[in-house]
Parts: C-alpha cells; structure tokens; sequence
C-alpha cells in the first residue's frame, strides 16, 4: 500500500511536470497555442519554434533550480526535524547570493559564479553551525535561531551593496536579492545539471539515516548513525544544491518550505519516496511559476520569487489548516 | 563474572553541565537492574551515554572489557536498544514503519523493509498488543500508545541490552502491567540485560535483580533491592524519610512519607 502510494505520487508529480513544461513553453509575451507548436511547418509555426527555442532553456533551468530547491529543503526538514527547515530560512541561500554577487562583483567569469555560492554556502553553514553549537554540538533549536540571524546578515549586505551601487552593478545585485530565471541559457542549465545530480545523490544515499533524524537526532544515534558526520555531509550536499540553485538563479524562497510539505501530505514522510517526488514536485512548480511570472502582466515580468511566494503562502495555509 | 557492561569513574556533560561525575557500576550479562535517584542524579544520562547518544567525558565504559567507543555504532545499535523517555514526532509516521526502524542497524542504508523484518516488526508488535495500530500515524496516538510502539520496536531489534527510560511512565494500570509482562519475558526468555530507569521504588523492589542508587552523578550504593531500598539509603539518595511495610501479600513496600528536613 505504501509503495502504491509512493508510486502514485511520483507519477502525479511527472503528470504536474509535464504540464508544467507545456504551459512554460507556451506562456509569456507572445502567447503561443499548443496547434502552434504541432503544426511546425508554416511561417506560424516556424514563429511558434523559434519562440520556443528560447524559452526552452529557460524552463530546464527553472525544473533544476526548483528541483535543487526541493530537495535541499526536504533533506533539511528531516534532519533537522523540523518542518519549518528551509535553505533560505537557515541562511544558506543567502550566504550563497553574497557569495555569487561578490564573485560577480569582482569581474569574475559567471562559471565560477556556481563555485562563489557553494563556497558562501559553506561558509554560511559553517558559520551557522557554528553559532548554533552548544557544548560540542549541533543545537538544533538555536541552529533555527543562527540561520535567522545569518540571513538577515547576508540580507543587510546585499541591500548595503545595491543601495551605494549604480547601473550594472545595481541589477546584478537586485537579481541575486529577488531571484530570476531571465537569463537562462542552454549553458546554464547544462552547468547546473551536474551540481543537482551530485547533490540529489548523496541525498538520497542518506535517506534511511534522514528517516531516523526526522524522528530525532538521539533517535538516529542509538540506532547506530555516526550523528556528527552524518550531518556534515547531508550539510554540504544541501548546500551544494542551494548554492548552485542560487548561483545561476538568485535567491527564490518558498519552493525549499513548501514543496516538500506537499509531496508529504501525498507519498508520506518516507525520505527515499519523499525527495524523488519533491525533486520532480519542485522543478513542476517553478516551471509554473516563472512561466506565470512572465504572462500574467506581459510584457513586464514579476519576480519569480513574488510568484512563488503567491502561490506558497496560501497552499502553505491551507496545509496548516487542514494539518493542525 | 566479567560484566556485560561496567562503568569506571565515568563522566559526561551537557556543554559545561556535569550529569555524570565518577560513576562506578558493573552490569552482568542477563541481569535487570534497576537506576534510581532523584531528579538529575544522572540515571537518564548514563543510559544516554551506553546507547552512544551522549560522548562519554572521561573514564571508561566498557562492554565486554573492551570500550564502547571502540565498538562500531551500528554493531552496538543491534546489541543495545534505548527506549527514550518520551519522543516527540513532529512527522507523520506510520507505527509499522516507526517499528521497522528498530531493524535500521541490521540493515543496508539504515532502510529496512524486507519481507523479514516486516515480520518481525509484526511479530513484536503482536507481543506489545499494537499490532492493530500498524497502519495508523504514530505522531497523531496517546503517549500511552506510544511508548508501547518504542517498546515493540525494541523487541524487534533484538538486541541483547535493553536501556529502559522510566518506561512505566504514563501508562494506564493495565498496560502497564502488560508493558511490565513483556520486559519481564523477555528478560526470562532471552536473557535480555535490562538497565530500568524509574521513580517507582517498588516497582525496583520487585522485578530487579540489582539496584544502584545515583546521586549526583555518581552511584551512591548498589545491591540488591533489600540491601538499598532501605530508609537510611533512601534518605541520603532521594532526601525523603520513609518506611517499610508488607502488604498483604508479604510484599515488602517502600511509603515515603515526608521529605527530610
């Protein structure tokens, strides 16, 4: 019963992907009808290709950077056995951002962009665990606390940035503060690809160990898990799929929160259904958003972030409603 | 006798917060001994401390004259099972999958769910009477309900060493009674070492073999429960003047009745 559960879920999140993707190709300024895409030949439907084309990269990026997002958060919330864990919450997207935008500030190529925001990543982590550490270890309330703290840390120094910035700089700072997918191109997400599968998988190695922090850490450790260690990696692996979710796409909060609460209420808690369907969840509802962020005031485009965060925030009180 | 489990001047600490302070105590293989002592004297830390959650500080603590640290942690999760105080569950889980989870250190990635130990999990749960919670959200039963589920899953980890943390606590008469009858078969019929941690000085009196008595971290005496449970050891251990009396059955009762002045 419970694989059948875990099985239907996933095939409702390829089902909500899928639909995703279309409308992702179809959606933004010049609205395109999937006859369009289909009919191919013709001048519409060369319109309709090339228009496409372009977006294509786009929506892939987006499906990484939802996909990175949602794994990251869903691992965070199990081990720290907390529901409200999230990469932005606990300071690690922002750590990221700063890391990026100074990489980006200094002149440097945006290939190395992914490497700044795993390295802010860390050092944000590092810094965090490091605040929230108490008697030789990881606190899990004060790590809440730490991660608060960090973030608006890193927040003051982006605004500090932006705010003395002109011009260039200025935009390059706003993109990594309110997160946008403008800029995708095949490359990117080709580049980003790589970093989501590294991270995914060590995730998902770990998933009978997150099982067992999610009920608690002395949970996990009197059933034979090295606590400290254990940590540190499933530390680095979120961080490393934050990091070059922000890299290539800024900071987008709400998908790490929220995602994974939605494939829980669906396939349950068991992490090794839980992250395949929030990774697959995730890319489905940024693909959504960033195409709903460019159609719903064409020609001008919302921040991806103000649509997640829209569509979040609600489905996130219903869940509370109906969870209580 | 070589003891199962012995602590040599052990200590640990929560940060710069002392819990164990010296402690001396042997456990042999097969024995139910009982941990008591006042509140913070340290017994919930010294089980903390053998099933690895809590580092030990400084001394020993050896299992089989070999110490515990040099052990592998998953080789010592399948000989010693811990029954937290309480547990909050913030996540759904099903009560089958929440037992399943005793078989973790048997199992590759800590995800066991074969045909094997779903039995087991079963098996166990049928000897706790929760079998018919199996398919239910263990974060949404009774605290009641819940210990039993930890207790089931201790029995399906089989291990040898059962670290018992005030088991007994919010249980209704009749479970825990049952809750009683199932530590104590398993301790007759598996030669489970069991280490119970309780403010129950009958329940002590009854059912260990061996009694020590923590204050302040350290262990303030040892023997059986006639040789410990007495007023004079009692009022050192828990300040409490108190006296004996039979009930009548012939059972020897322990009445605090007034705290020491």
């Amino acid at each position: 019963m419970k694989a059948t559960r875990a099985a239907g879920g996933l095939a409702a999140a390829i089902g909500l992907l899928a639909i995703a993707v279309v409308f992702g190709l179809l959606a933004g300024g010049v609205h395109l009808s999937p006859a369009d895409l289909v009919a191919g030949v013709g001048p519409a439907g060369e319109t309709a290709r090339l228009v496409a084309s372009l977006r294509a990269p786009r929506v892939a990026l987006s499906a990484l950077v939802g996909c990175c997002l949602a794994v990251a958060g869903a691992a965070l919330q199990a081990l720290l056995k907390n529901p409200l864990a999230d990469p932005f919450l606990l300071g690690i997207s922002g750590g990221a951002a700063t890391g990026a935008a100074f990489a980006a500030l200094a002149g440097l190529s945006p290939l190395v962009s992914p490497a700044a925001a795993f390295a802010g990543a860390v050092a944000s982590s590092v810094a965090v665990a490091a605040l929230a550490r108490r008697g030789g270890r990881l606190d899990l309330q004060r790590l809440l606390l730490a991660g608060l703290i960090a973030n608006a840390f890193f927040s003051a120094i982006l605004l500090a940035v932006f705010s003395v910035a002109s011009g260039q700089t200025a935009r390059t700072m706003l993109f990594w503060m309110m997160g946008s997918l403008a800029d995708a191109t095949p490359g990117k997400a080709l580049a980003l690809a790589p970093y989501g599968a590294a991270g995914f998988t060590v995730l998902l190695a770990f998933a009978g160990r997150l099982n067992l922090f999610a009920v608690g850490e002395e949970n996990a450790a009197a059933l034979g898990v090295d606590v400290e260690s254990s940590k540190r990696i499933i530390f680095l692996a979120s961080s490393l799929l934050t990091g070059a979710a922000v890299a290539f796409a800024g900071i987008i909060g709400f998908v790490g929160l929220l995602v994974p609460h939605a494939a829980r209420a669906v396939v349950g808690n068991d992490q090794r259904a839980l992250l395949p369907v929030s990774a697959i969840a995730g890319a489905a509802l940024l693909v959504a958003a960033d195409a709903v962020s460019r159609s719903a005031f064409a020609p001008a485009e919302l921040p991806v972030g103000a649509v997640t965060a829209a569509i979040g925030a609600p489905v996130f009180a219903w869940l509370l409603l109906r969870n209580p | 006798m070589s003891a199962l489990l012995e602590a040599r001047g052990l200590s640990a600490a929560y940060g710069a917060t002392p819990a164990l302070d010296g402690l001396d105590a042997a456990i042999g293989r097969g024995e139910l001994v009982a941990l008591l002592g006042e509140n913070g004297s340290g017994k919930s830390t010294f089980l903390k401390v053998i099933a690895r959650i809590v580092p030990v500080g400084g001394g020993e603590l050896s299992l089989e004259g070999r110490p515990l640290a040099g052990f592998p942690r998953r080789a010592t999760a399948r000989r010693i099972a811990y029954l937290p105080q309480s547990t909050e569950l913030v996540f759904p889980i099903r009560c089958l999958d929440l037992v399943l989870q005793g078989r973790a250190p048997h199992a590759r990635g800590f995800s066991a769910d074969s045909a094997e130990d779903r039995d087991r999990a079963l098996a166990a749960m049928r000897a706790c009477d929760v079998e018919a919670l199996a398919e239910r959200d263990a974060s949404a039963l009774s605290g009641g309900e819940t210990r039993r589920i930890f207790l089931a899953r201790a029995l399906a980890q089989e291990a040898e060493i059962w670290l018992l943390d005030e088991p007994t606590s919010g249980l209704d008469p009749r479970h825990r009674l049952e809750f009683l009858e199932v530590i104590a078969r398993a301790h007759a019929e598996r030669e489970t070492t069991v280490l119970l941690v309780t403010h129950e000085i009958d329940l002590a009196g009854e059912i260990a073999d061996r009694v020590v008595l923590l204050r302040a971290g350290r262990a303030l005496a040892e023997g059986s429960p006639g040789e410990t449970l007495t007023p004079d050891r009692l009022r050192e251990a828990f300040g409490v003047e108190s006296r004996i009396v039979m009930d009548d059955r012939g059972r020897r009762r322990v009445v605090p009745y007034a705290p020491s002045r």
